[in-house]
């Protein structure tokens, strides 16, 4: 130590200490961030009163500092969260704090979200990659197994009831909201009867590139198995809103509407199977491989295409797939059919193969990824994820975990075999997720990413 | 390591500071090691380390395992800084490798105590705002409460159930399907 320079404060360590020690260290206490008040003021008060006396010796962590139980608690799974949120009226008060801030750890493990028969027609299974167990929650009407599943992202699923409308449901939290009606879709009317009651939708059906195709009028449980494809849901941070983007049919166009929004915004047409979204952008990919952005932040939704189509590509579902170190992955499928063409009822639509594709968007071209080291893939009726097995210990690295996303398997063929399960990208091969299969075959499972986000809708 | 505005690193390494427990023991320990708490790099900065650090929250035993901790990993933090400063070829990298490695094993000993002592730990770690260290004790406590009933976690910590009969009927209104 450099006497000269510090004597004088030296000096003025001894002064402070022969005058109140304590009062100084809390002054500069005081100016930390990450120090608990509480024990701050603990602390104060037992030097203070008794500067000779020890600490109390405290044996129980239901006394340990609130900010302290948060840091516990935030690197918890949902389920684990609550049970412990339920230990004793300090651990509640921690975990109230984290649900109601957003706090708690959100990066959640995905779970496969299913339905059966035995669980009722109102109850949601929650199988867990992580305990390898279920959970049942018990949803708001309609019965879940009544409707179609269409989508999943950000911990909502995206539903479609028998009158084909829409609703987004939590099922951790049971909160359910309604979607502008279906007839604010560009290509859906209402027919009423004369008591005022929609009887009928009328369908229009149109090209991508406009052609009239003709029209057809479907009684309200029809029109999804028509219209409906995939919806997803992303939260617009910059608005403090969600945006929910569906890929409608015919030809797989694309409508977007904000929640609270009264009616449904037709975008574009185009063949799209899948979306992603990222700062304020909306990205969708077409079957044919091109990829656009849209900015939906202005009043004016302006588009630019990231990468052109992919000539003589064949696959079952193009996905677009946000890689947690920046990239745009485009990922192909391809299915394989498997039983008896005599008996439709034996027909399994297996996965073939995954090709990984990074999108680069200023040579424009894709660069094949041969596999994805300590990453992971989520695919099939949900928003596409790509996690990393450092984040996520539970999963399988360079695997994929699937489910049906083909048409024909989500939306027809309701009583046969779904196709779930994980995939070894390395070695081409599928594996069971649990045996024997666990889910009713309709609706067809989802993946979902367990949140306790509420969007608090009047 | 960081040396508090001293320009000699050699002369910063060999400073030494004096903790003193609650119960009045003294530890000397390096600067660079009494620096991972942050509490501590802010008195250093002040000045005011002369004479002794008083710590009235903690007892020399818990002060005695923090400091372990602290050395292991100043330690560690110093051989990060050295190679990587100049140096990335394999050799270093797997020298790197080797010292993570035992880093992990010395954290995984490290956290063989009993709860009472995990718990004052925490408490320490929190109060001497040591990142790493609050980071390891808490994750250890979450990993013991992972897969378990609030029943079985009140038993383990011997905390008492101080819900109110209407907390209690709100919870398994809220969320039943967490405890079946």
């Amino acid at each position: 130590m450099e006497t000269c320079s510090r004597s004088g404060i030296m000096n003025l360590c001894s002064l402070i200490r022969t005058r109140d020690l304590c009062c100084f260290i809390f002054r500069v206490l005081s100016k930390l961030s990450g120090i608990a008040p509480g024990l701050l003021k603990k602390f104060r008060q037992h030097v203070h009163a008794h500067p000779s006396q020890k600490e109390p010796v405290l044996r129980t962590l239901s006394e340990l500092p609130q900010d302290t139980l948060m840091d516990v608690f935030a690197t918890l799974e949902i389920p684990d969260l609550v049970r412990a949120g339920s230990v004793c009226s300090s651990w509640r008060a921690a975990y109230t704090t984290l649900r109601d801030l957003g706090k708690y750890k959100l990066s959640q493990t995905p779970c496969l979200l299913y339905t059966s028969e035995s669980a009722g027609e109102s109850v949601a299974c929650l199988y867990s990659l992580v305990e390898k167990r279920t959970y049942k929650l018990t949803l708001p009407a309609p019965p879940i197994r009544s409707r179609y599943l269409i989508g999943s992202s950000h911990g909502w699923l995206v539903t479609v009831d028998d009158r084909s409308e829409m609703h987004l449901v939590n099922p951790i939290t049971g909160e359910q909201i309604a979607l502008p009606s279906v007839t604010t879709i560009k290509n859906v009317r209402p027919i009423f009867n004369k008591f005022g009651v929609v009887q009928k939708y009328e369908y229009t059906k149109r090209s991508w590139r406009g052609d009239y195709l003709g029209k057809e009028n479907l009684p309200p449980h029809k029109l999804r198995e028509y219209l409906h494809y995939k919806a997803f849901v992303f939260p617009e941070t910059s608005k403090g809103t969600y945006i929910v983007v569906l890929i409608h049919n015919p030809y797989e166009h694309l409508s977007f509407a904000r929640v609270g929004d009264d009616r449904w915004t037709w975008l574009s047409p185009h063949h799209y199977d899948d979306c992603n979204y990222k700062d304020g952008l909306l990205y969708a990919i077409a079957k044919i491989g091109e990829v656009h952005a849209f900015d939906l932040s202005g009043p004016v939704v302006t588009m630019k295409t990231i990468i052109g189509m992919w000539q003589n590509i064949m696959c079952e579902n193009m996905y677009l797939v946000l890689a947690p170190w920046g990239d745009l992955l485009n990922v192909l499928r391809t299915g394989v059919e498997e039983g008896h063409d005599a008996d439709p009822a034996t027909l399994v639509r297996n996965i073939g193969e995954l090709q990984i594709y990074k999108v680069d968007s200023i040579t424009k071209t894709r660069v094949e990824f041969k596999w994805l080291n300590d990453h992971v893939l989520f695919l099939g009726h949900n928003q596409s994820l790509c996690l990393s097995t450092k984040e996520y210990p539970s999963l399988k690295a360079n695997h994929a975990y699937f489910t049906d996303n083909n048409a024909l398997w989500t939306m027809g063929f309701k009583s046969n075999r779904r196709n779930i399960g994980v995939f070894d990208l390395e070695k081409n091969v599928r594996d069971e997720l649990v045996s024997p299969q666990l889910w009713s075959n309709w609706p067809t499972p989802v993946w979902i990413t367990p949140s306790l986000a509420t969007m608090n809708m009047k | 390591m960081a040396s508090a505005g001293s320009g000699d690193e050699k002369a910063a390494a060999a400073a030494m500071i004096t903790l003193i427990s609650s119960d009045n023991e003294k530890f000397e320990v390096t600067e660079a090691t009494a620096t991972l708490s942050q509490t501590i790099r802010h008195m250093i900065e002040d000045g005011c380390t002369d004479g002794g650090v008083p710590l009235p929250n903690v007892t020399s035993k818990i002060l005695a395992r923090v400091i372990e901790y602290c050395k292991k990993h100043a330690t560690a933090a110093a051989g990060e800084e050295g190679s990587s400063s100049s140096f990335s070829d394999a050799a270093f990298l797997e020298v790197d490798r080797a010292f993570l490695e035992e880093l992990e094993e010395f954290d995984d000993a490290f956290l063989e105590v009993d709860r009472a002592t995990l718990f004052d730990l925490i408490l320490a770690a929190n109060y001497l705002d040591i990142k790493g260290l609050l980071n390891l004790t808490c994750q250890k406590v979450a990993d013991s409460v992972k897969g378990k009933t609030p029943e079985q976690i009140r038993e383990m910590y011997n905390i008492v159930n101080d819900l109110t009969p209407e907390e209690e009927a709100e919870i398994r209104r809220e969320t039943q399907w967490a405890f079946e």
